[in-house]
């Protein structure tokens, strides 16, 4: 009997070692779920949300975002000044002489040309190459780039030709001097030059992607290939201890699935702007542990709350606003936004769940072009007949009675309130009797002959019911046939993508302050232009407004251009606009922004009450919300 | 017995060669390109072409070939001995350039986690998911065994029903109810452990125990018939003639033989447990392997899915192995 105790004793001990070896880390100052796990940390290749949430607290572009103004004013980052030519084109920017990375060694302007060559070669497949071909020769670098890949990997023909493929990088790297309008003229001063005056550049030299990486280490992570020519691109520099960069924090921990750490960069200039010494950001993937790991008081943010009970949740929310609706309503008035409201509220559990409008919006696509892939005819090829569509769905029922997640009715693409300075227009309200009449109009006086309307979404995300409503919709108010057609997400996004869809689920998030970031993808040659809607006007509007040199036309023309698609083409049916539903004690933290562009700085991030950091509750500028506007929607829920 | 061992290993490249060419086929099947991004945004036509290319994703045969080459080390071999290595980096230092890295067994990259390779991955997950399965077998091992012998000794007595009940309830009950009902009294109601992190003694505690529930019950039983079966023979009478106590009966003769089959049970159950935890490590959220399983074939992050599979039939097939040894030193008699 012993003899089989003895392996028994000696798994237990071996465990206890195991365990015993893999020690926690201390308690960070602040605790973060950030949705979903970091896909990268190489700064020139993010895409996600979260990736940029982390990839902010790492990185500082030349210009950062202030996310607790209604404009994002752009405050000095990495330069400590800059200026614009007469032309809108040539921009200079001062890089600031305590610039320096996380490992003591000084940034200069070089860093950026290297970051932002590195962003343009097609050999990095970086999501945001759009950017960076805004500047003078960009594009032609890029293109050139691609064609010296693949002639010399024909010549290669699967043969390593290692001193050629040297050779060609070299070459490459002369081609971008020769070519690309960015020059660092010294240390302190970078010089860009656009190839067209770009209202938004600020916005978009503030974004994530933009901001520099640590050349002499990634460049040791970056081999040519003796076959291709390519650069392979490795990725061990983006986990502690090597990864340097030039942010707020540097990074101190990172383990795959588990959890990630970052520290205050003592090499930072502005330390009086770091206002706690540690995030910790644990990666939990379970949505019900999530919320339980926030009410036993293990995290301060939980960013995002997607559990079904979260309409649950947030109905309590309304119940202690209903409980407090006087001192609410005069808050309200004044102004405030929802977590400054909050905040006044007497403290009550309850009001730890908050909404806030997100840069994004829900909705369907309907297929333009003339036939569909299997050659019928496409009925929604004629805006009319869209139109009626449009006008046949009850979307506010969805909001209320299918989401009941306070998300709030969509009439365009572009959230309302989210851009200052821009107006949204109208948009087509929902009316089932001009709808019908519009489609009879459209040559369809008995809608029961109209051809099937296939509804093409993905599964899981909820997304069933909504297409359920949308087809109860249809079918009552139009008359016309409906099949749902439920698909999983890679062959939905490939259908999409090919066309083979009459009107399929979709959803877009901004990404930078301009209305450029969602009326692009309307355009006839637009890579993300699935609908294949091509309007010789839309396209013509898109073009004027970039060669409109003052602020306040350009945007006017932008909301002609989008009343085009909303009003009068609708090549997409918005359904509602994304809002996020996160977890925080208003009273003991700040920094989370409720600005509807929702971007998150978690630098901004403040205990209040720890004794470090500015510890004053940020708040966005008092700003009366007019009715029905979505910018301050601080009961969640809407109406009911 | 070094026989036995010798050609178990023998065979094991074989069995990993058909396993690795079925999980590929299948694999490569799930619709939709790897290197897509479900979050939307597309990367140019002719970058996707480029990595395609550079993965050998754009045709089965020649994907299934440099797989094997990469992963078995032949690759490395190759270039070592040709001095293909030796003139890349020569290249590579003449024109200023780092020299490049090489792994001798080279899993791929995760094409969903751009940062990870492979290898990196596995080796921070499978330690995680060996020590939560091997707690949990450990469970299993000690709660199985005890209720089995308490039901074999005196069968249809109220300690036997019970253990009955408890082992029925801890086969049916799903592991994912079992684990948010032990997540809601540890955590939250005792405050023993934590919810969401890993790494403590007592964050093992819940996840292995709500891991070993079926193990456990499934052990029960077997030791139960096997103990009445063997408290029944002819040799347990004569010891009980020769008037050896009852714990002695129980524990030294018969114990011993209707452990047996709970041995021959261990050894898969032990590979699962290890790889198996998917649905325990995502309500405790356990940083283990058993996730990757699943999200890895969501993603069709081919690479990853190959790797997760290849580490769960090598154990499968190492722990057999250990099992069969085990067998033969509890009892020489089998061949």
């Amino acid at each position: 009997m012993w003899k089989l105790l003895i392996p028994v004793l000696l798994v237990a001990a071996g465990l206890m070692l195991a365990v015993v070896a893999d020690k926690p880390a201390p308690k960070a100052d602040l605790v973060v779920i950030n949705r979903g796990d970091i896909n990268t940390l190489d700064v020139q290749r993010m895409t996600w949300m979260q990736d940029l949430r982390v990839g902010v607290t790492l990185y500082e572009g030349l210009v950062v975002s202030d996310v607790f103004t209604w404009g994002f004013d752009k405050k000095p980052g990495m330069a400590e000044r800059w200026e614009v030519d007469a032309d809108k084109k040539s921009w200079t920017f001062h890089i600031r002489p305590d610039a320096k990375w996380s490992n003591g060694e000084a940034l200069t302007a070089r860093d950026f040309v290297y970051s932002w060559r590195r962003a343009l070669l097609p050999d990095l497949v970086g999501d945001y190459i759009n950017f960076f071909t805004l500047i003078e020769g960009g594009q032609e670098f890029y293109d050139w780039r691609k064609e010296a890949i693949r002639t010399f990997s024909a010549e290669s023909d699967g043969r390593p030709r290692p001193a050629e493929a040297q050779a060609l990088w070299r070459e490459t790297l002369a081609k971008f001097d020769e070519m690309v309008n960015l020059k660092a003229v010294d240390d302190r001063t970078l010089k860009v030059r656009l190839v067209r005056p770009v209202a938004f550049w600020l916005d978009i030299v503030a974004f994530e992607v933009l901001s520099p990486v640590y050349g002499p280490l990634v460049d040791k992570y970056q081999f040519v290939d003796p076959i291709t020519g390519r650069l392979n691109f490795e990725s061990e520099w983006t986990k502690p201890p090597l990864l340097v960069s030039n942010g707020k924090f540097k990074l101190t921990e990172w383990r795959f699935k588990r959890d990630m750490r970052v520290e205050r960069n003592e090499h930072y200039w502005n330390q009086a702007a770091i206002n706690v010494d540690s995030i910790a950001f644990p990666s939990v993937e379970d949505p019900n542990a999530q919320v339980l790991t926030f009410q036993t008081g293990n995290i301060d943010l939980l960013t995002d709350v997607v559990p079904d009970y979260r309409a649950e949740l947030l109905a309590r929310k309304r119940a202690f606003y209903r409980e407090n609706q006087a001192k609410y309503d005069e808050l309200r008035a004044l102004g405030l936004d929802p977590v400054a409201i909050d905040r006044q509220l007497p403290p009550d559990p309850r009001k730890n769940i908050h909404t806030f409008p997100g840069f994004g919006t829900y909705w369907y696509n309907f297929n333009c072009l003339p036939t569909l892939t299997d050659g019928r005819a496409n009925p929604f090829a004629d805006p009319r007949v869209r139109r009626a569509f449009v006008m046949a769905i009850d979307r506010q029922n969805i909001v209320d009675n299918i989401r009941r997640t306070g998300e709030s009715v969509a009439y365009t693409i572009i959230p309302p309130g989210s851009l200052d300075g821009y107006t949204s227009p109208k948009g087509i309200r929902y009316d089932p009797v001009a709808a019908k009449a519009l489609l009879i109009e459209a040559g369809y006086p008995d809608p029961s002959k109209f051809p099937t309307v296939e509804v093409l979404f993905n599964r899981d995300g909820g997304h069933d019911l909504i297409a359920q409503a949308v087809k109860r919709d249809w079918e009552q108010n139009l008359g016309v046939p409906v099949r749902l057609d439920q698909k999983e997400i890679k062959v939905f996004r490939n259908d999409l993508k090919n066309q083979n869809f009459m009107i399929g689920r979709a959803g877009w998030f901004g990404d930078y302050g301009d209305p450029a970031t969602f009326l692009d993808l309307n355009q006839s040659r637009d890579g993300n232009n699935d609908r294949k809607y091509s309007s010789p006007v839309f396209d013509q509007l898109l073009v004027d407004a970039q060669n409109e040199q003052d602020p306040a036309k350009r945007l006017a023309i932008l909301t002609q251009a989008e009343a085009l698609l909303v009003d009068e083409d609708c090549p997409l049916i918005p359904i509602f606009h994304y809002n996020l539903v996160m977890m925080f004690n208003p009273d003991t933290l700040s920094g989370v922004s409720p600005h509807p562009r929702q971007k998150q700085h978690f630098y901004r991030l403040d205990k209040l009450g720890d004794g470090k950091g500015a510890e004053e509750a940020l708040q966005l500028p008092a700003r009366v919300a007019p009715a029905g506007s979505r910018g301050l929607q601080a009961v969640p829920g809407g109406g009911k | 017995m070094i026989q036995l061992i010798t050609r178990r290993l023998l065979l094991l490249p074989i069995v990993l060669l058909v396993i690795y060419t079925l999980t590929l086929f299948l694999a490569w099947q799930i619709p939709g390109s790897p290197l897509d991004n479900p979050e939307g945004r597309q990367p140019p036509a002719e970058v996707q072409a480029a990595m395609e290319a550079q993965y050998k994703l754009d045709n089965f045969g020649t994907f299934y070939w440099s797989y094997l080459d990469n992963a078995c080390g032949t690759k490395w071999l190759r270039e070592t001995i040709t001095g293909e290595a030796a003139a890349n980096a020569q290249a590579a230092v003449a024109a200023g350039r780092p020299v490049p890295i090489r792994r001798v067994f080279d899993l791929g990259p995760s094409l969903q986690y751009e940062d990870w390779k492979v290898n990196e991955i596995i080796a921070s997950s499978l330690p995680v998911s060996i020590v939560l399965g091997g707690a949990a077998v450990l469970w299993a091992v000690m709660v199985g065994v005890l209720a089995g012998v308490v039901g074999a000794v005196r069968p249809g007595s109220l300690a036997d029903l019970g253990t009955l009940l408890v082992a029925l309830i801890g086969i049916s009950l799903p592991n994912f109810v079992v684990g948010t009902v032990l997540l809601l009294i540890g955590p939250v109601l005792l405050g023993i452990g934590t919810i969401g992190s890993w790494g403590a003694i007592s964050d093992v505690i819940w996840p292995s125990l709500t891991l070993s529930m079926p193990f456990a019950a499934y052990i029960a039983r077997l030791t139960r018939l096997g103990m009445i079966e063997v408290l029944g023979t002819d040799y347990i009478r004569t010891a009980r003639a020769k008037g050896v106590s009852p714990r002695g009966v129980v524990l030294r003769h018969a114990l011993k033989n209707a452990f047996l089959p709970v041995l021959s049970y261990l050894g898969p159950a032990a590979a699962m447990a290890m790889t198996g935890s998917f649905v325990v490590e995502r309500v405790f959220n356990v940083p283990g392997i058993g996730k990757h399983f699943v999200n890895a074939v969501l993603n069709k992050d081919l690479f990853l899915i190959i790797g997760v599979v290849m580490v769960f039939a090598t154990m499968l097939i190492i722990f057999n192995l250990i099992v069969d040894v085990l067998y033969r030193w509890v009892d020489p008699r089998i061949v």
